[in-house]
């Protein structure tokens, strides 16, 4: 006989979660879910379909890998590849009369079909948040200061950030005289993530001399703090606009107490509906950035209503990765042996005062065995006297009258 | 400096251990070899050894922090990676080729619709004949793509070549050429950022050495 465990095969990319981890990611979304509202980011949600053509609105190639399936009208359907798109949606048309600002947070599932051999899974659960603001420096950067303090009370105080922005290197592109032609390469080089490119591109700019000329085929590789932004100001003077609205945002988020962010002119998310500041968050171990996201003022309007916005989301499988194991596991709860039957009154007092109780039938044999294997740290057994508790962890044994007298605290 | 460098083994190996080593990293480790698939520099990079083909996978995926790889596996796999300098060795073409005399594509085409390729660039095949508006039936092959036309398998091939030599021992005519290819420097997106110093004074010291 075949082994039962592989007779039924999953869809490619997808795969169930066990306790441990379901147990681990709610964690993880309550903690982000948490600093989200003490910003006063209030959760919302948006159905597992869309109709098709909302997603044509959006206008977006990137957005071209998705489930697709049709109702009984044979409209096509799709199962939602990422949670930005339906978020501006559901701001636009239901949140229209809102005057604002806007703030709302989500926790949900996308899904997109994995790339064959690329070893990834199609869900991610995405937990983010977006601000539709006056659209300053100031949302900016209190949405960066809210994904690090997130981020933080999730675990992982030592995440990166990496900001970059399209409007500053549009700005340059103007101010080096790029014809259209050229800045479509251009633009193709930098979400392509090659240097090479956009290297090869920017050498065949013709209006661009001495000092701008360096600059322009600089422009992805440049990072680091303010300085950066100084030397493109100084430079290219129809940027400095930009450059004193990334420089503000940084100071705003330095401000509240947040690590200052890194500027990287190569970040570049891969959609094109972003327009101003791009965002994203590294850690340690993981391949990918562990969140993304940005400014996208245009988006709202494909929806029937213009509206700055900002937001970002954090993808919870990486930040599961990065976070690691938790190391304080302690086993806690009490095994009842007869809790759910001739002793279920006793357990559900018990269970009442706050403890976990996990009942099993009065004859269970290996009740010692069970609590190990399911991480649970007592056992209580009925006896004469009233009730014999083993600690499992240690062995030790005591003998109590009544089960509220026992050793959990 | 704990970088992890993903080395391809093959044609590029030679000279990507002379470019690591004109960059001033230790590179005793990686020429004396042996059969091992990893060795480590004490105070130095960590060296992975590939198949060229694998090497974006490393990359991508975080196993490695770098990379060099050629640009014609670049462009077959498409990996989400930087592409951070041309490292200008490793130079070669991916061409289109037939075989010698009448070129028999065109015919192919307006007999059969199709012309058919034999390669082991599958989607650099087919974004090749889809660009330049022709229909083209991709066969995949692993290796001896030469072989392809002359036991009529395919009307041509779409292969790297360096020298040409390949080609005319087996009677075949390069007929266009699709990229001119040469070994890259690659870098996971994460370590990109989390190495930035690191990764950026390495990229300064190749660059130099290239130019």
């Amino acid at each position: 006989m075949t082994d039962p465990r592989a007779r039924i095969p999953l869809p490619d990319g997808m795969r169930d979660v066990l306790p441990v981890e379901a147990g681990e990611l709610a964690a993880l979304g309550a903690a982000l879910g948490s600093v989200f509202a003490s910003f006063g980011y209030r959760p919302v949600e948006t159905p597992l379909l869309e109709r098709s053509d909302v997603l044509d609105r959006a206008q977006d190639e990137g957005l071209g890998r998705a489930y697709r399936l049709f109702d009984d009208q044979g409209r096509v359907l799709v199962l939602r590849p990422d949670l930005t798109i339906p978020i501006a949606r559901l701001i636009a048309t239901r949140m229209a009369d809102q005057a604002g600002p806007v703030r709302v947070s989500y926790n949900a599932r996308a899904v997109q079909p994995p790339s064959a051999g690329s070893g990834q899974g199609a869900e991610r659960r995405q937990a983010g948040i977006e601000l539709c603001g006056p659209g300053g420096p100031e949302d900016d950067a209190e949405v960066i200061a809210a994904l690090s303090a997130a981020l933080a009370a999730a675990g992982l105080p030592a995440a990166r950030v990496a900001v970059g922005s399209v409007a500053l290197v549009a700005a340059v592109l103007s101010a080096a005289r790029v014809d259209s032609e050229r800045s479509v390469a251009l633009w193709r080089a930098l979400r392509g993530r090659s240097m090479v490119a956009w290297r090869a591109e920017a050498a065949a700019v013709k209006g661009a001399k001495g000092r701008l000329r360096t600059l322009l085929a600089e422009l992805p590789t440049l990072r680091g703090g303010v300085e950066v932004l100084e030397r493109v100001a100084t430079v290219a003077p129809a940027a400095a606009p930009e450059c004193s609205r990334l420089s503000r945002t940084l100071d705003l988020v330095t401000a509240q107490g947040m690590p200052e962010p890194m500027i990287d002119l190569g970040v570049m998310r891969d959609w094109s509906y972003y327009s101003g500041i791009v965002i994203e968050a590294y850690a340690p171990g993981v391949a990918a950035p562990v969140a993304v996201g940005g400014r996208y003022d245009g988006l709202g309007e494909r929806f029937g209503r213009a509206r700055s916005a900002v937001g970002v989301a954090v993808t919870l499988e990486f930040l599961h990765h990065a976070v690691g194991a938790p190391d304080d596991f302690e086993p806690t709860g009490v095994v009842v042996v007869g809790g759910l039957d001739e002793r279920v009154t006793a357990a559900a007092m018990l269970r009442a005062t706050g403890v976990r109780v996990i009942a099993v039938a009065s004859g269970y044999r290996d009740a010692e065995g069970f609590a190990a294997a399911d991480g649970r740290r007592y056992v209580a057994r009925p006896v004469k006297s009233g009730w014999r508790i083993v600690d499992v962890t240690t062995g030790s044994t005591t003998t109590v009258a009544s089960l509220e007298e026992g050793p959990w605290t | 400096m704990d970088l992890r460098i993903c080395v391809p083994r093959g044609a590029l190996f030679e000279e990507s251990v002379e470019a690591l080593s004109a960059a001033g990293l230790p590179i005793e480790p990686l020429v004396n070899l042996g059969r091992k698939l990893i060795v480590e520099c004490p105070g130095g990079p960590t060296y992975i050894t590939t198949r060229p083909s694998d090497v974006p996978v490393y990359v991508e995926s975080g196993a490695a922090d770098l990379g060099i790889v050629g640009l014609d596996v670049l462009l077959e796999r498409k990996p989400d990676v930087y592409e951070l300098l041309d490292l200008g060795f490793g130079g070669c073409r991916m061409v289109w080729a037939t075989q010698a005399g009448d070129d028999p594509a065109p015919a192919a085409i307006e007999r059969f619709g199709v012309v058919r390729v034999a390669t082991k660039y599958v989607n650099v095949a087919e974004a090749w004949f889809e660009e330049t508006g022709r229909k083209a039936e991709i066969v995949k092959v692993n290796g001896s793509v030469e072989l392809a036309p002359l036991v009529d398998l395919a009307d041509g091939i779409v292969d790297l070549v360096a020298t040409g030599t390949t080609l005319r021992e087996n009677w075949l005519v390069e007929r266009e050429q699709i990229f001119a290819s040469s070994a890259r420097l690659i870098a996971n997106r994460a370590s990109h950022k989390l190495e930035s110093a690191a990764v950026d004074e390495l990229v300064r010291r190749f660059a130099e050495r290239a130019r």
